[in-house]
């Protein structure tokens, strides 16, 4: 257990830049997780904190130790993989077994934490057989018991769930955060999910390019994000670009004016803004509702919009809406989504003013 | 009419499938035979004595007179496995895992062997032996001709399944804590096993049966087994003695190839283990 630092690390490959500057401070204990999409550097930072990656520039500490230039045998590190990697030909009991083993442990001290190991894994019984017969969520835990088994510093994590089928990823990523919280380990997890995230981090560092566009706990994310970017990355598609026209209330009832294509809409707060600037006010689907004509002034906002089409998707019904040209996407969940099916023709659609996040263009 | 029509044509295609299906199998066993033929006529002529009749006793040559060129054939075929799999397990590891400059040149260098004739090596390994390393009158210049020649039979299978072999595995091995020397002999060289082995097999074969080379560098007191069949034939005309050893010396080749399909055939696949 220990805290990891990355002090302005950094990583070119030739010509590209993969990470540029990355200070990151790691609790004791913490659960941080890297995201972003593919190619934003989150596995290369990874990679660079296990050890498997030189950085061009910069410095990783544990604790207090600079750990930059060791290789990873001698970081005490357990890192799980996109596939598990279990060493096709040994059982599941000299998997687990390896890292001690590799070290020149007793023989029955292996075999004791071996077990301890898999049993915590919810695999007890299951270290006579090979990697092969074993499902792929089963060689997962196996590679899990295989890098707690030999009590590392810090756990990392590369989207070690991407292989697996969705119920699957859901029951995993629970097992996952409570093995964390049971060992009070220090955890990076790297993942392009934004529900995964959300589900199992402390704090979520959201990257683009190989720079951080956002740290904080998934409320702050969600709610205030920091950058355009973010805001369209963890789910709000719906952006309409207008021009700040004034500022109304004050302290917590403080609200933007946003003129967009000739309707105002009222948006949340935040620091930064000018009048006169050009943004993307963000909606996010969830958060739109269908209101019939009985009881608008529920919202503080509502546009007249087309339907376009109905998407249903199950748990929830996906409308998209026409708006003077501009699409908005609104996602309808209860039994009102149902009845959804057979509408078509003009809606109004209302949203809360905190809702709408205005982000500079 | 319609059921009649649509009855009447699988009997068609029945027909024309078995005839496709005979001169399908006529063809295979044409090519067996063209195949097997030589080998079968040597067999039989092995077991041919004095005036047509029936000789064991041939084989009782090989063991007598010929045992001394079998020991030897052996003996160079092992010691040259080892030195060919102690230089390609390195050299294969540096090729796959490293980038370096002149890595495909050096590559194809290492290979080179292959592509050249044996006549042709024998030539230069003579005047080498002679002018530089003086090896004309010692088994180890043969055992270094043999290295020589076959070396791409061993590096070759080897690269295929390393760059077959994810770089995971390796990786997981380093994060728990193994050493290179223990992450290479505990994950890498059980999981490239079959290319190991498949190299084995194919040096042994080649190196088994080589006389051309060996022909040019052998030192006067080493005669192999192939290179006594070459000398009898030569000297004695085609006596069925010299046919029994012949014969001897498929039967190893065709046993080596057997054990390494009996081993390996049913458990690996692809270079990769898969079980």
């Amino acid at each position: 257990m220990s805290t990891v630092r990355l002090d302005r690390v950094s990583k070119h490959f030739g010509s590209t830049v993969a990470v540029d500057d990355f200070d990151i401070e790691v609790a004791d204990g913490e659960f941080l997780t890297l995201l972003g999409p593919s190619g934003c550097g989150k596995t290369t930072t990874l990679r660079m904190i296990a050890g498997l990656v030189e950085p061009s520039g910069g410095r990783i500490l544990f604790d207090d130790q600079d750990v930059t230039w060791l290789p990873p045998r001698r970081r005490n590190i357990g890192f799980v993989f996109q596939t598990p990697a279990l060493f096709p030909h040994l059982s599941v009991a000299d998997n687990v077994a390896f890292g001690l083993s590799v070290k020149g442990q007793k023989k029955v001290a292996i075999a004791e934490r071996v077990e301890e190991m898999l049993s915590m894994v919810g695999l007890a019984g299951y270290g006579g057989r090979l990697p092969n017969q074993l499902s792929g969520g089963q060689q997962q835990r196996v590679a899990l018991a295989r890098v707690l088994a030999t009590d590392p510093r810090v756990l990392l994590f590369d989207e070690p769930l991407s292989a697996l089928d969705k119920n699957l990823r859901d029951t995993l990523k629970y097992s996952i955060l409570a093995l964390q919280r049971r060992t009070g380990k220090t955890a990076v997890y790297v993942t392009h999910d934004q529900s995964e995230a959300f589900a199992i981090s402390d704090r979520i560092v959201v990257m683009n390019n190989g720079r951080i566009e956002q740290i904080g706990t998934q409320t702050d994310i969600y709610l205030h994000p920091a950058t355009s970017y973010v805001a369209e990355f963890i789910g709000a598609n719906n952006g309409l670009r207008g021009t700040i026209t004034g500022r109304d209330g004050e302290g917590d009832d403080a609200r933007w004016l946003i003129e967009a294509s000739g309707r105002t809409i009222r948006g949340a707060d935040r620091p930064g803004l000018v009048v006169g600037q050009t943004v993307v006010a963000y909606i996010r689907p969830e958060d739109i509702e269908i209101v019939d004509d009985t009881a608008p002034e529920r919202f503080a906002n509502v546009i007249e919009g087309t339907i376009d089409r109905v998407i249903f998707e199950g748990p929830i019904a996906q409308v998209r809406v026409d708006v003077d040209g501009r699409e908005l996407r609104v996602d309808v969940s209860g039994n009102e989504r149902l009845t959804l099916m057979r509408r078509d023709g003009r809606v109004r659609l209302g949203f809360d003013e905190v809702t709408v996040i205005p982000a500079p263009a | 009419m319609n059921a009649l029509a649509t009855g009447s044509r699988p009997v068609l295609r029945v027909s024309r499938r078995r005839l496709v299906d005979l001169v399908g199998h006529a063809y295979v066993w044409l090519v067996l035979i063209v195949f097997v033929l030589p080998f079968l006529t040597l067999l039989v002529y092995s077991f041919t004595g004095p005036g047509g009749s029936y000789a064991v006793e041939n084989f009782q040559y090989v063991l007598g007179s010929f045992g001394d060129n079998l020991s030897w054939s052996f003996r160079v075929s092992a010691v040259t496995l080892v030195i060919n799999l102690a230089v390609a397990l390195p050299a294969a590891y540096a090729i796959v895992r490293y980038p370096f400059p002149g890595k495909g040149l050096l590559y194809s260098l290492m290979t080179l062997p292959l592509y050249v004739p044996g006549a042709v090596i024998g030539i230069s390994l003579v005047l080498v032996y002679n002018f530089t390393y003086h090896l004309t009158t010692s088994v180890w210049g043969l055992v270094f001709a043999m290295a020589m020649g076959t070396f791409p039979l061993m590096l070759t299978p080897i690269v295929v399944a390393l760059k077959d072999l994810p770089v995971a595995f390796e990786e997981a091995a380093e994060c728990l804590g193994a050493t290179r020397w223990q992450t290479f002999w505990r994950v890498v060289f059980p999981l490239i096993g079959p290319g190991v082995s498949a190299g084995l097999m194919l040096c042994f074969v080649i190196v088994f049966n080589e006389y051309l080379v060996t022909l040019f560098v052998h030192p006067p007191s080493v005669t192999t087994a192939p290179l006594r069949v070459f000398n009898l034939v030569r000297t004695a005309g085609l006596a069925p003695t010299t046919a029994a050893l012949a014969v001897t010396m498929q039967l190893i080749s065709f046993a080596a190839i057997l054990l390494f399909f009996r081993v390996f055939g049913t458990r690996y696949l692809k270079g990769t283990y898969l079980i």
